[in-house]
């Protein structure tokens, strides 16, 4: 994910917070990507990206006009899209208890090779292997936001979010065996 | 770690490659559909509250009924037992 992205003018929000379709729909175009990308790093599925994509930009079309503080609007999208995710992976969790199903039938894992490269699938396995909290933080990270945004966003700390996200990061290069390296 | 940056660059372009075009314009049509199909708070408390009355005005018109019904056996009762008495009454004279 690219560290250097653009971020939605302040009077955009404002047009999308009156309403404006053509705003809202700006909004969307601008940080869909950056969304999608999000939500495939916590969800670790291709085939829920466009599903998970669309619930959250639903909520935030709906939401966005009591969001106080048009500045902090990436860090609000963020955070909707955090918690829809973890939401989703909640869910499933939760469904697979009053199914007859095993995890292993409903949540078939995608075959290496099939949605990249090599190093993908090696990001993709040791993302696999953390919690889904851990993955939005590193997520988040990889999206360029500062500790303090980091901390806005998911409503903590500055010295916590470090703390975490060390540990987060221990985990994935426990896990991460770069293909370059075998 | 070069590689792992290489990687999280593809995600987010295989991520990407996911959303199919048109994809904002769904989203704002979906987003427009759902907000008017959601009913409004005024409308959830009126059905609520006509539901409460009916349910009520049912069991009070069920409640009158049975108690009227009652009532008249009780009479009739009554009265088939006065009947009763009287022809028993006129026989005997």
């Amino acid at each position: 994910m690219e560290s250097s992205q653009s971020t939605a003018p302040v009077e955009l929000i404002l047009r999308a917070q009156r309403g404006e379709p053509d705003a809202q729909r700006e909004l969307i175009v601008a940080y869909q990507h950056r969304v999608a990308g999000f939500v495939y790093a916590i969800i670790g599925r291709s085939d829920s990206i466009e599903d998970i994509a669309q619930l959250i930009f639903i909520k935030m079309v709906r939401a966005i006009d009591r969001l106080q503080a048009p500045a902090q609007f990436e860090s609000w999208l963020f955070r909707l899209a955090r918690n829809t995710c973890i939401d989703h992976l909640r869910r499933q969790k939760l469904r697979r208890i009053f199914t007859p199903f095993a995890p292993e039938h409903e949540n078939v894992p995608e075959p290496s090779g099939a949605v990249g490269s090599e190093e993908l699938d090696a990001l993709r396995h040791a993302l696999d292997q953390l919690r889904p909290q851990d993955r939005a933080l590193l997520a988040l990270v990889q999206e360029g936001r500062s500790h303090a945004e980091i901390a806005v966003t998911l409503r903590s700390s500055v010295a916590a979010v470090k703390a975490r996200l060390h540990r987060a990061r221990e985990h994935l290069r426990e896990h991460y065996q770069s293909p370059h390296e075998n | 770690m070069k590689t792992e940056t290489r990687a999280w660059e593809q995600l987010q372009r295989h991520a990407s490659a996911q959303l199919r075009p048109g994809f904002a314009d769904r989203v704002v049509r979906a987003a427009r559909a759902g907000a008017e199909a959601v009913p409004s708070l005024f409308s959830i408390f009126a059905l609520s509250a006509a539901t409460a009355a009916l349910c009520l005005l049912a069991v009070t018109l069920f409640n009158t009924t049975s108690r009227d019904t009652d009532e008249s056996d009780f009479n009739l009762a009554g009265w088939q037992q006065i009947a009763a008495d009287s022809e028993e009454f006129a026989v005997n004279l």
